[in-house]
């Protein structure tokens, strides 16, 4: 029973720690340009199947260099992706609700696209590292512990990123007032696109640490989408810190209930402390009212 | 140095500024005043960039119309806001050093931040969070980060709005220090009338977007038209 608990808690750390760098990403562009990205999932399954391609490659069949060219790559779609298919509807009116029409479009173009380009059955990455620490019957596999490593110094970095950079700074500047942030000097339409670029990364950088352990399939950001929704909306919109509590939140009650109820209970638990958070507290854990 | 010629903004029906045209000199201080809804604020929102309209403004002859608020704040042209504008979850120092960064044409300086600090008597409160501010300091605070870009302009918009007397005095000697010791050109919009008479060389007085009047403050202020503008007309 001990190490039945333990097991729960040490999957709900590992999960809560992906989802949170992944929901950091999603939580840093609604908080900087209040807009909502559909086509976010399908950026995490891109990171899975640029990895999966990678792999293919004898001469790249390493994590190091998966993770050195699958960044730069995630970086200058994200830019791109903002500048032309995003940053010109900011002009318009209306244009959050035209944001959202386009990303979801985004999404099923993508989705398909790796349909039809890598066809529908799921594909797998190898582990990281393979092995476990083994004390009785406690077993803890080197890859677990590689991916909360690495998710919590991707969340580090970022963090440093913010406060001691000089992007950073024009990121948080944009986030808190934005034609304050534009008077004294700061682009905000680089910072737009600089902001869709990074939270692209970070959840492509989730997909390629998840796919280890849950497959790519075409169609899979779906299910990290609404993840990532009900954590920034249960974190409270915009809240980088509660969107990181949130994240273990939800991974720790996804691991107890998929352990007492089964895998199927585990997204109705989460809606349901999701509507019950809102009801209570409709700005979520660490949100603020306006 | 700053001269907007024809200046026409709509928004739908709507005309905020009707065919506005005025010149500020280098080194003057420059009141605007009006009332409520007169497009004032609305004239520095076309001034740095962040709406488009028809007509023309020339910074030191050059054309800025059409460029996007954060090349606008390089070219020298900075401006605060009635309600102050901060960022709540940077410190005192970070948000004036936010100025210096990104809108100063020489990069950040340490000692310029240093300086601004000092001159808006912020500096024991450097490392409070802005969000801790009352509200002269988060006023002080906006006129340091607007000054940490190095400007040529800057346009204050109703600065003394909400102060109680000695604020004011303490704004009013600010302004004018910025002025005389710094060589920055003021641009200030004001309903003090008190405050725009001891302050400015120069007066405009729109209302509806339409220019009222425009000279000596003391002449302005005593001028018919003005008087009837602020006080209603005469009823005998």
């Amino acid at each position: 029973m001990l190490i039945e608990i333990m097991d729960v808690i040490i999957s709900g750390l590992i999960n809560g720690s992906v989802y949170a760098l992944m929901a950091v990403g999603l939580t840093l562009i609604y908080g900087v340009s209040k807009a909502f990205n559909f086509a976010y999932g399908s950026f995490y399954s891109m990171g899975g199947y640029i990895a999966f391609l990678l792999f293919g490659v004898a001469y790249f069949k390493n994590y190091l260099v998966v993770f050195c060219l699958a960044a730069p790559v995630l970086l200058v779609f994200g830019f791109f992706i903002e500048k032309l298919l995003v940053a010109p509807l900011r002009k318009r009116d209306d244009w959050e609700i035209k944001v959202m029409m386009i990303t979801l479009g985004l999404a099923l173009f993508l989705d398909n696209s790796y349909q039809v380009v890598f066809g529908a059955r799921m594909k797998s990455l190898p582990s990281i590292l393979e092995g476990a620490f083994e004390v009785g019957d406690f077993i803890l596999s080197y890859q677990d512990v590689v991916i909360f490593v690495l998710s919590i110094g991707g969340i580090l970095l970022f963090r440093w990123f913010l406060n001691n950079t000089r992007t950073g700074m024009s990121v948080r500047a944009v986030a808190q007032n934005p034609a304050g942030a534009q008077i004294v000097g700061i682009p905000k339409e680089f910072v737009f696109a600089a902001t869709f670029a990074i939270s692209t990364v970070m959840v492509g950088m989730g997909g390629i640490l998840l796919a280890q352990k849950y497959f790519v399939t075409p169609g899979g950001g779906w299910n990290i989408l609404i993840k990532a929704w009900v954590i920034t909306a249960f974190g409270g919109m915009g809240s980088i810190k509660g969107g990181l509590y949130a994240a273990f939140i939800v991974g720790m009650l996804e691991a107890f209930v998929g352990w007492q109820f089964g895998m199927n209970w585990t997204l109705i638990a989460l809606f349901a402390v999701l509507l019950t958070t809102l009801a209570i507290r409709p700005q979520g854990l660490m949100g603020k009212w306006g | 140095m700053l001269k907007m010629t024809n200046v026409t903004k709509k928004f739908g029906e709507l005309t905020a500024v009707n065919n506005l045209s005025f010149e500020v000199e280098q080194g003057q201080v420059f009141g605007i005043a009006g009332p409520n809804g007169a497009g004032k604020s609305t004239l520095y929102n076309l001034i740095t960039g962040l709406y488009p309209f028809e007509g023309s403004v020339t910074f030191n002859n050059g054309e800025i119309r059409g460029l996007p608020p954060h090349q606008i704040a390089k070219l020298g042209i900075s401006r605060t806001f009635q309600i102050p504008q901060t960022f709540p979850s940077l410190s005192v120092e970070k948000s004036i050093g936010v100025g210096s960064h990104f809108g100063s044409r020489d990069g950040f300086e340490h000692d310029y931040v240093e300086k601004i600090l000092r001159f808006v008597n912020l500096i024991d409160k450097r490392d409070s969070s802005t969000g801790q501010l009352n509200l002269l300091d988060k006023k002080m605070l906006m006129i340091g980060a607007a000054l940490a870009t190095k400007p040529r302009v800057l346009m204050l918009d109703e600065p003394m709005a909400g102060s109680n007397a000695k604020e004011i005095m303490k704004l009013m000697n600010l302004v004018q220090r910025i002025n005389r010791e710094m060589g920055i050109t003021i641009i200030i919009i004001e309903h003090f009338m008190k405050v725009l008479t001891e302050l400015t060389e120069k007066l405009l007085i729109i209302e509806t977007g339409t220019e009222v009047c425009c000279g000596n403050p003391v002449d302005v202020t005593s001028d018919p038209r003005v008087i009837e503008c602020y006080l209603g007309g005469n009823n005998d």
